[in-house]
Parts: C-alpha cells; sequence; structure tokens
C-alpha cells in the first residue's frame, strides 16, 4: 500500500459542486442505508470519519472533514444529524458542503454524539458502529460507549463499503473528471522536472498545479531509488530520473497514478519503464466482471518474476474511490495494512474503481508506473489516459 | 547542539522519567493521522515523521530502542531521517511483547483505535500505563534544536504573507491565492500548511478556500502555518485589494492595539489567561463585548503541534503558566459587525522574560490598489 505524508488540513478548493452529485444521489443511498439498517435490526448508525479516511460518512453526507473527525448520526428515520470538531463559527461553512441540516460543532465527538443519541429516544437502542477507516480515537469511543450504557453496539463497519465497492454513474463521472485534472496534472509536471533543481521545488511546482486546477487535496511522493514524502530534509537536486507517485482528490474522488521521467536516454532504464507499462497493462485486462481479484496479483507475479517482492512491497494496488485505498484489497495483506479484515470482494464486478502500479529497482534506480481504471461491461478503462 | 546530542538527551530524560514512574518498558505510538494541535510523539523522539498507520516506538531502560512502523517500504527513510538504528515492520512488533518486557507505559493511546489497543493489551497481556506525560512535560519548552526549525519556518511564513501580497489580484479565484501561499512556503522547504486564505467583502471567519472570485474591495484574510520538521509556525495578516470599505482600517486598529497589548501582557510566568484578558480587555473597551465569544471568534491564541502544544489555548480558564522556551500564537482574530471577520497574529517565543514575535511582518493592514 502506497501512503503519502497525511496533511494536517483538506486546505485546496471545498465546493460542492450539486450538478455532479446531486442531493437526491445521498437520498437514495439513504434509503437502501435504512433498508440494511431494519434488516439487521438497528436503530441507528454511528458513522465515524475524518480527514485521513472519510469515505463513510461523505458517502451519506457529502461532508468530508477538513481537519479532525466528525460523526454522522443516522437514525432509521427522522433526522440525521452531524457531529464536527470544529468551531460554532465554522458551522455555515461546513452546511455549505452538506445535504444535512443539522450540524453541530463539537468539542467532544464521544460525549455529544452519546447526547444526540439520547436526544432522538436511541440511549437503549441497538446501534450500529462504522468506522471502516479505524480512526475514531479511542478516549473518544470509550466515552461514548460509557454515556449510554444501555445501547447495544454492533460493528458495522462493512455495512458502506459493500455499497461503495460498485461506483454509480454519477461517481464514475466524478472519477473521469478527478482522472481528466490528474492527467493534465502530469503532462505539465514534465517541464518542472530538470536535473539541478531541488527536490521540494518541483514538488512546489507540480502541488501548485494541482491547486490552481481546483484539487481538495494532494498526496506526493517522490525520488530517485525510492519514494519519500516532501520533507525539508531532502535537500538533494534531482538528476536524470525521477519516480513520481501523485494521488489527488477532487469533488470527494481521488485518482491516482506512478510515474517516472527519465531524462536521459539510458536504454535500460527506458525498457524496464516500458515493461512497467506493460505489466500494469496486462494487470488491468484482469479488470473484468466475474474474474478473481486475486488474479491481478498472480498476473503481476508471473510478469515481475525476481522483481515481485519489490512491487509487492510497495503494493500492487486497491480500490480506489471516496478514499484513497479501499476495497477490493488485492491481498490479506493489503487489507491488513489498513485495517480491514477483508479484501471486501474476491470479484470483480462492473463499476469498481481500482488503481493498480508496479514498483521496481533496476540499475539502481526507481521504476514505477501506475494508473487507475474503472471495470466496464468492455473491460477496462483508464480514469486518466484518453 | 547537534541532532544526535537532542535526541540522545530527550531519550536520557524519558529514561529518567520511567525510572521515576517504575515503567520498564515505553511505547509511543502515532497514527499518521497529524494533528496540528497535538503531539507527534513518534517524531519527538524519533525526528522520524511517519506516513503509515502503524507506527511504535518500544523503548527499554537499557536496549537499544526500536522503530516498528508500516508501510515497510518506509524502513529505509526511517533509518535514513531518525537517529534510530533499529527499524523493523510493524508485524514484528508482536513478537517482542509479552509478559518479559515488565511494567509497560503507552504514549499515544489517543490517537490509537479500539481495536489496536486491546491486540496491544492482550500482547502485553496488562493494560499499558498511560504515559503520556512523560513527553507532553518534556516537550513544553522548546529546546535550540527546536527553536532553529522554528524560526525557518517563521521566515517561511513571512514569505507566504509576502508572496499573497506579491499576487494576489482581482479576478483569481479564493482557491488560487491559498495555492499563491503555499507555493511559496513549499518551494522554501515548508512541508505540510495549516493554512485558509478566503476574500470577501464580509467575511464570516476563516475557512478552507471556495471557488468564489476575488472582487475589488474584497478583505483578504489569511492563517498561514508552515512546517518544518513537524514543527508549525502561524501567522494571520489581513489585506485589502482595491480601496478598503469605511470603518476597515479604523476598526483593524482595534485587533492591532490588542495584539500590542496582548504581547505586553505575556510576561515569562504570566498564566496564559492574562493574554486573553489582555485581548478581550481591548475589544470590550471598544464597545465589542458580545463580540468576545464564539461564533465572533474562537481563542486568543494556541500553542502548535506536532511538537508541544503548550501552553494550550489562551483563554480566560487557562491559568498555564508562559515558561521561557514555549512558543504559540497571539491571534486576536475577530469577527466585527462593520466589517466582518479580520486577522491578525504572530507566533512567539518566550524569552527570559517577555513574549518575543518570531514572525516579522508588518502588522498594518496591507492595501493594494
Amino acid at each position: 500500500m502506497i501512503f503519502g505524508r497525511h496533511s494536517v488540513l483538506k486546505r485546496g478548493c471545498s465546493t460542492w459542486d450539486k450538478q455532479q452529485m446531486p442531493q437526491e444521489e445521498y437520498q437514495g443511498r439513504l434509503e437502501i442505508v435504512r433498508q440494511k439498517m431494519a434488516q439487521q435490526g438497528l436503530d441507528a448508525l454511528v458513522i465515524y470519519g475524518d480527514n485521513y479516511a472519510y469515505a463513510d460518512l461523505c458517502y451519506l453526507t457529502n461532508y468530508f472533514p477538513k481537519v479532525r473527525g466528525g460523526i454522522g448520526v443516522i437514525p432509521r428515520s427522522g433526522t440525521i444529524s452531524l457531529l464536527l470538531n470544529i468551531g460554532s463559527r465554522d458551522v455555515p461553512f461546513a452546511k455549505t458542503l452538506t445535504w444535512v441540516d443539522d450540524v453541530r460543532a463539537s468539542g467532544h465527538l464521544g460525549r455529544d454524539c452519546a447526547d444526540v443519541l439520547k436526544e432522538k429516544g436511541l440511549a437503549q437502542a441497538k446501534v450500529g458502529l462504522v468506522d471502516s477507516g479505524k480512526g475514531m480515537p479511542l478516549p473518544q469511543l470509550e466515552e461514548l460507549k460509557e454515556s449510554l450504557p444501555q445501547v447495544q453496539w454492533q460493528p458495522s463497519h462493512s455495512m458502506l463499503q459493500q455499497m461503495r465497492l460498485q461506483k454509480s454513474a454519477k461517481e464514475l463521472a466524478a472519477l473521469r473528471e478527478t482522472g481528466r485534472v490528474l492527467n493534465e496534472i502530469c503532462d505539465g509536471a514534465r517541464e518542472f522536472i530538470n536535473p539541478g533543481r531541488r527536490e521540494y521545488e518541483i514538488i512546489a511546482d507540480i502541488d501548485r498545479l494541482a491547486r490552481d486546477k481546483g484539487v481538495e487535496d494532494i498526496r506526493i511522493l517522490s525520488g530517485e531509488k525510492r519514494l519519500q514524502p516532501p520533507s525539508f530534509k531532502m535537500t538533494a537536486n534531482a538528476g536524470n530520473h525521477w519516480a513520481v507517485y501523485l494521488a489527488i482528490q477532487h469533488e470527494r474522488y481521488w485518482v491516482e497514478v506512478g510515474r517516472t521521467y527519465i531524462l536521459s536516454s539510458e536504454s535500460k532504464l527506458q525498457s524496464a519503464y516500458q515493461k512497467a507499462q506493460e505489466i500494469v497493462a496486462q494487470m488491468a485486462m484482469q479488470l473484468k466482471r466475474g474474474n478473481s481479484v486475486k488474479v491481478i496479483d498472480e498476473t503481476a507475479r508471473k510478469q515481475l518474476g525476481e522483481f515481485y517482492a519489490t512491487a509487492a512491497n510497495y503494493g500492487l494496488g486497491n480500490g480506489i474511490g471516496l478514499n484513497q485505498w479501499e476495497a477490493p484489497y488485492l491481498s490479506e495483506d493489503e487489507a491488513r495494512q489498513v485495517g480491514s479484515v477483508s479484501v471486501g470482494a474476491s470479484v470483480l464486478n462492473e463499476n469498481m474503481t481500482l488503481a493498480l502500479r508496479v514498483t521496481f529497482e533496476t540499475e539502481g534506480k526507481l521504476i514505477l508506473f501506475g494508473d487507475s481504471y474503472e471495470v466496464t461491461p468492455d473491460g477496462p478503462k483508464s480514469l486518466t489516459i484518453k | 547542539m547537534n541532532a544526535q546530542q537532542e535526541f540522545e538527551n530527550r531519550i536520557t530524560k524519558v529514561r529518567q522519567a520511567m525510572r521515576e514512574k517504575e515503567l520498564q518498558t515505553l511505547l509511543v505510538f502515532d497514527s499518521g493521522r497529524h494533528n496540528f494541535l497535538r503531539m507527534n510523539y513518534v517524531a519527538y523522539l524519533t525526528d522520524f515523521i511517519s506516513v503509515g498507520p502503524e507506527t511504535m516506538l518500544m523503548l527499554s531502560l537499557e536496549d537499544e530502542p526500536t522503530l516498528f512502523l508500516s508501510p515497510a517500504w518506509d524502513i529505509a527513510r526511517a533509518k535514513e531521517e531518525s537517529w534510530v538504528k533499529n527499524v523493523q515492520p510493524v508485524d514484528s512488533l508482536w513478537n517482542r511483547l509479552g509478559n518479559h518486557i515488565g511494567k509497560a507505559g503507552l504514549i499515544g493511546r489517543e490517537a490509537m483505535n479500539v481495536d489496536l489497543h486491546e491486540e496491544l493489551v492482550r500482547a502485553l497481556s496488562q493494560t499499558p500505563v498511560n504515559a503520556k506525560d512523560i513527553l507532553e512535560n518534556m516537550a513544553r519548552r522548546k529546546s535550540e534544536f527546536e527553536l532553529e526549525r522554528l524560526r525557518r519556518a517563521a521566515t517561511i511564513a513571512d514569505a507566504g504573507v509576502q508572496a499573497l501580497h506579491d499576487d494576489a489580484r482581482i479576478g483569481l479565484k479564493e482557491f488560487e491565492l491559498a495555492a499563491i501561499v503555499e507555493y511559496k512556503m513549499r518551494s522554501l522547504g515548508a512541508e505540510d500548511n495549516f493554512g485558509m486564505v478566503v476574500a470577501n467583502n464580509h467575511n464570516q471567519a476563516l475557512h478552507p478556500p471556495t471557488d468564489r472570485v476575488v472582487q475589488s474591495g474584497d478583505i483578504i484574510i489569511g492563517e498561514i502555518t508552515p512546517c518544518i520538521g513537524g514543527l508549525f509556525v502561524q501567522i494571520c495578516r489581513t489585506m485589502v485589494l482595491g480601496k478598503p470599505a469605511p470603518l476597515v482600517n479604523e476598526k483593524y486598529a482595534i485587533l492591532k492595539k490588542a495584539m500590542r497589548l496582548g504581547l505586553d501582557a505575556a510576561k515569562t510566568g504570566a498564566p496564559a489567561s492574562a493574554v486573553a484578558a489582555a485581548i478581550n480587555g481591548t475589544f470590550v473597551e471598544a464597545g465589542y463585548e458580545k463580540y468576545c465569544q464564539p461564533p465572533f471568534m474562537r481563542v486568543r491564541g494556541h500553542g502548535l503541534g506536532c511538537g508541544s502544544s503548550a501552553p494550550g489555548n489562551l483563554e480566560d480558564e487557562n491559568k498555564t503558566k508562559l515558561e521561557q522556551g514555549m512558543t504559540f500564537i497571539v491571534h486576536p482574530n475577530q469577527y466585527l459587525p462593520e466589517t466582518g471577520y479580520m486577522t491578525l497574529g504572530d507566533t512567539v517565543e518566550m524569552t527570559q522574560s517577555k513574549a518575543e514575535p518570531m514572525t516579522r511582518s508588518s502588522w498594518d493592514i496591507y492595501v493594494k490598489d
């Protein structure tokens, strides 16, 4: 799995494009969730999200925490409440990003969530707890449970994860738009990558390009021999070889790519990069409805040979969408890295979206190629490459 | 003091505190969820800022410390950036835990999820003592090593303000204004930024930027917070594009007066509340008592993680004594009914006697025709 350095604040463009993702989309999701709640005898759901993993919360509310965390309280009927770890002055702005009317500032999410459940008459209810990102801080959860001793808690982490596996038409359109923006950034990045420049200067240029295109957040990892996040310690000047992992969040949806910029005519490196692209293409060819998810890993293993271990270390891919990494995971090990108890889906289906990548070392340099795809009835389709 | 001495000192102090608390092993956790109002304990002890969801430093009284982390591909960076020589994949942590490690303390429990904590308790056959006070107390006064980084971050923050002055113009979108600042600071080496820049002729509050197009007469407010080596410095400033609306300069003068009096009140040994009282008093005197509370303001300043966030929030209830070496932001940011929200603030270092601003940009409202 590729992790970038998590930003303290999602400080890019913060808007809600209601044409791209209208309120009706959320109402439809909410109805399905409430049907599932009824089937499982749940009176309410408590959904935790933060600015690291917001997918479940955002899937129902369109809101994503900019900083720290938030909780959605979803009763089986009646008003949804959104508790956000922000100041009261920030509530009006938060309300521009969600259709939920009842948005409250909360300094103590656990305690305040308990109060909301009591207010809704759910102090003795059966409540599903959704925290698939494993982000809810322990003291907050303890406070919540201690305040509601008669609530029967049921882990429901996979309920929304399963719903999010196959993207709706609106979601696919959003992902394609993110992919289009990312493709433009990759094209633009080429001119910034010149030997002799400090790596953090190049990253600043790429970051600027992305932010000027209205991204909400960005992850950049780069290097000649290994991937690393931006650091003031990154004082080396770029040479003729630079591998870059780029992921952007645009209107809530993440898409990632991997590229290697080889500025020399070193034929071994050029052919290695060509090989990486071919292997990813072969992995992508397995993105067909009914195929086992495992077959992607098997394809990579067969093609990569001795380079498989390094590639697997960085991760060969994962589902992508409202989370930078989500189900389906390509292996149990990948799932475990992000705290998921399973790969989420063992068989591929239409409208799933996955990021695939190949990373290996050769001639003392890192080679990286990756792209994001949707599974269509006609096979794989890149979200970035036209 | 070089980095090696600095971290040797920190480890020596931690071990001393462990002995006092009769702890044989200390586990220090970070979740990779960086919060600029909270410490990153692992970074404080290792100089390594993790990217993965599970990083644990295991420190005993005698043995070499071990850093366990995910993802495994980041081990090489950890070995290079930190002084810790023994760096292992997080999976191998579990084999190292058990009764033999003695009484265990845990720092970073607040960032743990329940499943991980339960797994840890099972593996240890004990519930580790919450030992965060060890680092919270140790880190409250910044060392010269940290101050060097903070001064660099302060220079970058000032450069961010200057870039906004130079490049802000009518017709840009808010997120493009924010990108101007971000770009300047990143190109100078900033690793992260708790940054918000917005523009309106009557701002309600700071928030992340939208796609609103900047217009003549807009008041641009910014809270800019670059990070160097895990340490943040914040600066808050206000500028106007075009002709300011009547009263803007007059009302902004109240913020400047509040800032000056707030700094004057920040004497070493004084409580944090004294700064808040001085700032609030200025607004009360100007007739804005009812605006000295949320949602019209939040606090009058605060400590800044991911180093120590001492002294906490500058508010009436905070009686924490200001100590030499503490760094924090003083910001009389305020919504006023005539002008909307305006911002002014500097990160300060507590010297032997008083607060000295680390950021140098002029306090004047910057007007760009």
